[in-house]
């Protein structure tokens, strides 16, 4: 009975709801996302998650390849003098912006662009660490621009000009023209997409400019992004046909797959880590010489206690490699992770004076991407117990940690974190492991004249061996307790072809494809 | 019944300032936007600058006393998170659509609740009554979302019926309007099955049905209009249950309404934000049972007497 009830029911409504349901439309890419972050059009304006739809509209002077090599933007070469303190970038001649009144990007625009992004109201995620290094932006003629940096930077193409960071070039006298209102103003870009609507915390749809574009050919003469913060929701979209693109947990794959719907992983775009407070070794304030882990030992057996290809099998799908630091890092490739060895982690524990282990506190959160945290806490604990250390999880909400860790003391509770998956990965090692910085979770004196060292490098290869040697030293004083190196999923609908991502923050919805 | 109505409008005064002060206070217990606004490698100086562009840096009476000063000539502030616009613009600008679903989770819950109410109090003992029961029970039980994300699926994703979220055409209405209805729903259904169990068992209706009037009008007519003086009592709560219930339905079901706005200001730590959506709402809450008591006065004799 209930079998003829319910295809009849269905039927029936089906009748009169039917025209209204809302999938996505032929002409239009649908992409769901967890959230706008903070809506504003402007790239200093906030976060780098507004990358997702920003990307659309504003371009980079530099590209990444798949391979995260430099390409040329709007910068058609560019060049580093001997030392890594001064950059110039010829700028590609003749490239249009979307307001006719623009014109086309000059040298002028390109200095605005940095010269806001490093203001000291500007809210990017970057700011701060490029107002530290970028000592002036000057324009010798309308096609050249040169940046003098305060301290050699090798990595400033693709790590602060490139597409993976928030440096989108703006129109000039666009910008000035609407003084503060430019911030929720249509943007103006020299992308292939321009503004056609933004609805607040709804929608936001993008069409595709007229004429061919110099850098990509759109095959989607619309995009429209959702805000969906749920992502039952969001799956539930992209099984229903509402949605063509959406972030999606690990836990949801088996699912969206039966369901023919494709899975396109970033590769180690981020990195669950688990931080130990009261560490920072070199800042008073912020060290605890009396918590067991400020013992290298018990952080090496904290490290050598979990078993985490078997976490990354379980949890992560097995999408993602055991990690050897707290960011991914090409020059770290030769830095071996610790290896699970339960009785190499008793050996270290009885050495430190902790035969029996010890009590701690384990605090954890979900994040997007970061929904596995939790359970990787719930992981962790688990093979902690089974060599003494019995953990108390506290779950709770990054905000509220992320502002207490922030905050300058010497914690005594470890916390889950997704690591940080920075363009310029100088920066994710400065982020994490020097007192300069709010969020280090580790210091010392000898990393930090590791890190010194480093920034005042000015031979690119030995360079790059300071970066290893450093990456060598935070994994032997187990900086962290690294976990995994971990792909971020977006489930993918069937109506689009090609489309891939190759590295953090750099989204490629206009090279998305469509299916045949 | 001036008085009545002057006596309600210092209430609601003294109401919203005793919550304005509470807001402030409680929105700043868990941290602030500081750390939520700096890239991950900001330094202290960094955090010093913003603090003090913040005016983080005051004592929390003097940051409390220019809110409430400047709030007092309507300017609640901007935004730290969404690129400094005007906190009240921002809240109003998501008004309509919470104010819409909310109107239409009512409507479903008076018209359905009272039904199944009158519907179960005159088959009382019945399989009828005994399912109504049930389901007005589960009704408050089930959390609203897990009933959303059910919905979705169910009707949606397997059905295809109706959208699983979004905005804008009324289809789109269904789903949260049931889910953010349901809990009410219930209280209805409860209320009014009670109600008319009193009101079928009074002497009124036994006159009623002596003089020799048909069932229909005796329920309709003289039961159900008695009984329903209960349900207009509660429908300021009612209102207030769904405005807040939208916090968690808005989110499942990505309503742009000020539920979801709460959330997300609750999330960045965006104080003006977050202080001016809930003293909207509780302005709404005043506002609404302010409504209820002037419809009091309108269909009760004894209360216009007593004002």
């Amino acid at each position: 009975m209930q079998g003829l009830v319910r295809p009849a029911f269905a039927a029936a409504l089906a009748v009169t709801l039917l025209p209204g349901v809302a999938t996505a439309q032929d002409d239009t890419l649908v992409i769901a996302l967890p959230t706008f972050s903070e809506q504003t059009m402007t790239p200093w304006s906030g976060s780098g998650q507004r990358k997702t739809y920003l990307d659309l509209v504003y371009e980079y002077l530099v590209y990444l390849d798949g391979d995260g090599n430099a390409e040329p933007g709007l910068a058609e070469s560019w060049e580093l003098n001997e030392d890594g303190t001064q950059w110039t970038f010829n700028l590609r001649e003749g490239v249009p912006f979307s307001d006719e009144s623009c014109g086309t990007v000059t040298a002028a625009d390109v200095q605005y662009s940095i010269e806001r992004i490093i203001a000291e109201d500007s809210r990017a995620g970057p700011a701060s660490t490029m107002r530290r290094i970028i000592e002036s932006v000057e324009t010798p003629d309308d096609m050249t621009v040169v940046i003098n940096l305060s301290a050699p930077d090798f990595l400033l193409d693709t790590g602060y000009m490139g597409e993976a960071q928030q440096t989108g070039i703006v129109c000039r006298s666009y910008v000035e023209g609407l003084g503060e209102d430019a911030d929720t103003a249509p943007p103006v870009g020299t992308g292939a997409y321009v503004l056609e609507t933004s609805v607040e915390g709804s929608e936001i749809t993008l069409t595709r400019r007229e004429g061919d574009h110099w850098r990509v050919s759109p095959e989607w003469p619309s995009i429209s992004f959702r805000a969906v913060p749920e992502e039952a929701t969001r799956v539930a979209m992209l099984l229903a046909g509402e949605a063509d693109i959406a972030p999606v947990s690990f836990d949801s794959i088996p699912g969206l797959e039966e369901a023919d719907i494709s899975i396109v992983s970033a590769e180690q775009t981020w990195s669950p880590v688990i931080r130990l407070g009261g560490i920072v070794q070199t800042d008073p304030a912020r060290h605890n010489p009396d918590l067991p882990w400020a013992d290298v030992r018990v952080r090496q057996a904290m490290n050598y206690a979990i078993d985490k290809q078997t976490i990354i099998d379980e949890l992560f799908a097995g999408q993602g490699t055991v990690a050897n630091g707290d960011t991914p890092v090409q020059a770290w490739a030769d830095v071996p992770p610790y290896p699970y060895d339960p009785d190499r982690a008793r050996e270290l524990l009885a050495e430190a004076g902790y035969p029996d282990g010890f009590d701690m506190v384990l605090r954890t959160f979900a994040t997007t991407p970061g929904a596995e945290l939790p359970l990787m806490a719930e992981a962790a604990a688990l093979y902690w117990a089974d060599v003494g250390i019995n953990v108390t999880i506290e779950p709770g909400d990054w905000p509220s940690i992320r502002s207490e860790w922030t905050s300058g003391e010497a914690w005594n509770y470890a916390m889950t974190h997704r690591g940080f998956p920075f363009a310029n990965p100088e920066n994710g090692v400065e982020a994490g492991f020097s007192d300069r910085s709010i969020f280090a979770s580790f210091t010392s004196a000898e990393l930090e004249e590791l890190l010194a060292g480093l920034a005042s490098e000015t031979d690119r290869d030995a360079r790059r061996e300071r970066l290893t040697e450093i990456g060598q030293y935070i994994r032997d004083e187990a900086g962290a307790v690294f976990m995994v190196l971990a792909n971020e999923p977006y489930g993918v609908g069937p109506d689009v072809g090609d489309w891939s991502i190759d590295t953090a923050y750099v989204y490629n919805f206009d090279q998305a494809g469509r299916a045949e | 019944m001036t008085r009545l109505i002057v006596g309600r409008l210092a209430e609601a005064l003294a109401a919203l300032l005793l919550m304005s002060l509470v807001i402030f206070l409680l929105s700043r217990v868990t941290g602030d936007p500081v750390a939520l606004l700096l890239g991950d490698s900001a330094t202290v100086e960094d955090r010093d600058r913003l603090i003090e562009q913040l005016a983080l840096d005051r004592s929390l009476w003097d940051q409390y006393l220019t809110f409430l000063g400047n709030a007092l000539t309507g300017d609640f502030g901007q935004s730290v998170a969404a690129g400094r616009r005007d906190a009240l613009d921002l809240v109003l600008e998501r008004l309509p659509a919470s104010m819409s679903l909310a109107a239409v989770a009512l409507c479903f819950t008076l018209v359905t609740g009272i039904a199944m109410g009158v519907l179960a109090a005159i088959t009382r003992g019945s399989a009828v009554d005994i399912v109504v029961r049930i389901v007005a029970l589960m009704g408050q039980s089930v959390p609203a979302f897990w009933l959303g994300i059910v919905l979705i699926y169910v009707v949606s994703v397997n059905w295809g019926l109706l959208p699983t979220s979004g905005y804008g055409t009324w289809q789109h209405y269904v789903l949260p309007a049931l889910t953010i209805g349901t809990f009410t729903l219930a209280a209805v259904t409860r209320l009014v099955r009670a109600s008319m169990l009193d009101a079928l068992g009074s002497e009124y209706v036994k006159l009623a049905r002596i003089k020799g009037l048909s069932e229909a009008t005796v329920i309709l007519k003289h039961a159900l209009s008695n009984s329903l003086i209960p349900v207009v009592t509660f429908m300021g709560a009612f209102f207030a249950t769904m405005i807040t219930g939208a916090v968690v339905v808005e989110t499942v079901f990505a309503w742009p309404g000020i539920g979801r706005l709460a959330y997300e200001s609750i999330v960045s730590r965006d104080f003006p934000v977050i202080q001016t959506v809930v003293l909207v709402i509780t302005a709404l809450f005043i506002l609404a049972n302010f409504c209820v008591d002037m419809l009091y006065l309108a269909i009760d004799p004894r209360m216009r007497d007593r004002g």
